[in-house]
């Protein structure tokens, strides 16, 4: 249901220090026209969850299959686009456990071992920072345009 | 000494057909003479008539603890048992040496004990191990035949004195020595055996084999088994090894970790995680506040795909030309590959590792990439293409339209070179 982004193979030549922003953006911007085309104005929290939902699916497309974060984003994302079920609440962290909060914080990281899961929380940030810059970007310049 | 062989005489003799009880009491009376004197009524001790209950203890003699009449019961019924089964044994075999550390009545009766309840069955077959004989050699006594005897005697020992035995031996004959009959059977050797002296005077059982330790503690006379003990600090494990190096790894990848999170305060491990945690969730909300934030509708994105049909035409020409002819070409291409199809354009300009961006992003965009680039920020190549594009389905009210900007991007470093600028007047022609 969710068109949110085709699993194109990207043979990109830039070498992977991490994402590439422009790759992230370009995926970002071709869900979120899709979710602007798609979605009825008149159910604006259905389309802040889309918009959310493409935010994460451009992010794990970006970084490629080759993250255990991004497949499991992915996996989450077919899984739910199938039941059609809410997207997935953060879990509130009361940190008892330090490892255990990042477990349910990183997708993905309940299977992995802690070294694995330090790694990925790395990943994730990298690709988290940049998809926030991005969004801001867009924001920012649509209100700088002025409407 | 002469009674407790005689005993064992009697025991011979008797022990073949004769009734249990008779058997038994023989034993015992066998002893009586030769019992000393502080010990009190053997069969007092010794529950004769087994099928009756027991009088009490008689813990005449200092030291000397003797079971409750239960398990001296239980034993004597195994005896009996055995005692039909015992192939016979030589009284060598059987002769329990042992040598307890400092009671001598303790070490005396102890030694009629076993030997008077050791020897008996002697006739029976030879399959009865366990518990006789238990050559136990121990301390200064006899150290040389205990050490044949031990040897000899420790598969015996082994297989069928399981540990409900064990208790009822550990209580009947004091405590120390049941722990030396389990010690003898878990871990027979011959310097483990040697060091159950320790265990009799120290009473109440230690069940698992403390052998060495006891005897570390006690100054035995023979050396213990050596020990093979890693020390602190060392690797000689191949474990801590790999442990070393888990660490390490972990040590790595939190200081990578701290690089990315802006926090002031990164000298604790542990708040360090605690700031990890917090940017991450700081980060999903900020996805999802952006997301909520950009329903001001249409009318948001609107402006990021701008129909640029009306100024593209001039602008493009003059700016294409100024770039590099092979940029020209493929942007030709692609939007040749736009009329028909935007996915096949898509996918032509992957190829070639470019993509399209809206124009007004193009700021946006190569500023956060600058950001990561160490370049200068806002040098970007970027080419126009001649036409606008459209999307493959759009057929909205406002349909939007991707502009079509090309941005190359080279190896790694995004290399942009500077172009005409046409964002900010471009974006103008909103679509409403």
């Amino acid at each position: 249901m969710d068109s949110k982004g085709s699993a194109c193979s990207n043979p990109n030549p830039n070498p992977t220090f991490g994402p590439s922003k422009l790759m992230l953006a370009f995926r970002f911007l071709r869900a979120l026209s899709i979710v602007h085309r798609t979605t009825p104005a008149s159910s604006p929290t259905c389309r802040g969850r889309r918009i959310e939902r493409a935010a994460y699916a451009s992010m794990a497309y970006s970084a490629g299959t080759s993250r255990a974060w991004s497949r499991a984003v992915l996996r989450r994302l077919h899984h739910r686009a199938r039941r059609r079920a809410v997207a997935p609440r953060r879990l509130s962290t009361t940190a008892g456990n330090r490892a255990e909060a990042l477990r349910r914080l990183v997708p993905g990281g309940a299977g992995m071992d802690y070294c694995t899961l330090l790694e990925e929380t790395a990943d994730y940030t990298k690709c988290l920072s940049m998809q926030v810059e991005l969004m801001q970007g867009i924001v920012d310049s649509a209100s700088s345009n002025g409407r | 000494m002469a009674a407790p062989h005689v005993a064992l005489q009697e025991l011979q003799n008797g022990g073949g057909g004769a009734d249990r009880d008779d058997f038994f009491d023989q034993m015992i009376s066998g002893l009586a003479p030769a019992w000393p004197p502080g010990l009190g009524d053997p069969k007092l001790l010794f529950g004769v008539g087994v099928g009756g209950k027991a009088p009490e203890v008689a813990s005449a003699t200092e030291g000397v603890r003797y079971v409750p009449y239960d398990e001296s019961s239980l034993l004597a019924s195994r005896l009996r048992q055995q005692e039909a089964t015992r192939g016979g044994r030589s009284l060598t075999e059987t002769s329990m040496l042992l040598q307890l550390g400092h009671h001598s009545h303790h070490q005396a009766q102890q030694q009629l004990l076993l030997q008077s309840i050791a020897q008996p069955p002697p006739a029976g077959g030879g399959d009865s191990r366990g518990f006789l004989p238990l050559p136990l050699s121990l301390g200064s006594g006899g150290s040389g035949d205990s050490g044949l005897l031990v040897d000899r005697s420790r598969d015996e020992v082994d297989a069928p004195f399981k540990s409900p035995h064990l208790t009822e031996a550990e209580g009947l004959y004091s405590n120390g020595f049941g722990g030396s009959l389990q010690r003898a059977i878990q871990a027979p050797t011959q310097q483990q055996l040697l060091h159950h002296p320790q265990n009799y005077g120290m009473g109440q059982g230690t069940r698992t084999g403390t052998a060495a330790a006891s005897a570390s503690a006690c100054g035995v006379t023979a050396p213990p088994r050596p020990r093979v003990r890693a020390r602190r600090g060392q690797a000689t494990d191949p474990h801590s090894i790999a442990e070393r190096l888990r660490r390490e790894r972990i040590a790595e990848r939190m200081k990578a970790l701290q690089e990315l999170v802006p926090s002031g305060n990164k000298a604790d491990k542990a708040l360090m995680l605690d700031e990890i945690i917090d940017y991450v969730k700081f980060l999903q909300l900020q996805v999802k506040v952006l997301s909520m934030s950009r329903l001001g509708g249409a009318a948001a994105v609107a402006p990021l795909v701008a129909d640029m049909s009306s100024e593209n035409g001039a602008r493009a020409d003059g700016a294409v030309g100024g770039d590099d002819g092979s940029l020209t070409a493929a942007e030709h291409q692609v939007a040749k590959l736009m009329e028909e199809d935007m996915g096949s354009a898509m996918q032509y300009l992957q190829g070639k590792g470019l993509c399209l961006i809206p124009i007004s992003l193009v700021s946006a965009i190569s500023s956060a990439a600058a950001a990561c680039h160490p370049r200068p920020p806002g040098s970007g190549c970027l080419g126009q293409l001649n036409r606008p594009t459209h999307h493959a389905a759009g057929d909205a009210p406002a349909s939007p339209t991707i502009s079509a900007l090309t941005v190359q991007s080279t190896n790694g470093s995004g290399t942009e070179a500077d172009a005409p600028w046409p964002a900010g007047s471009k974006d103008g022609a909103a679509i409403p």
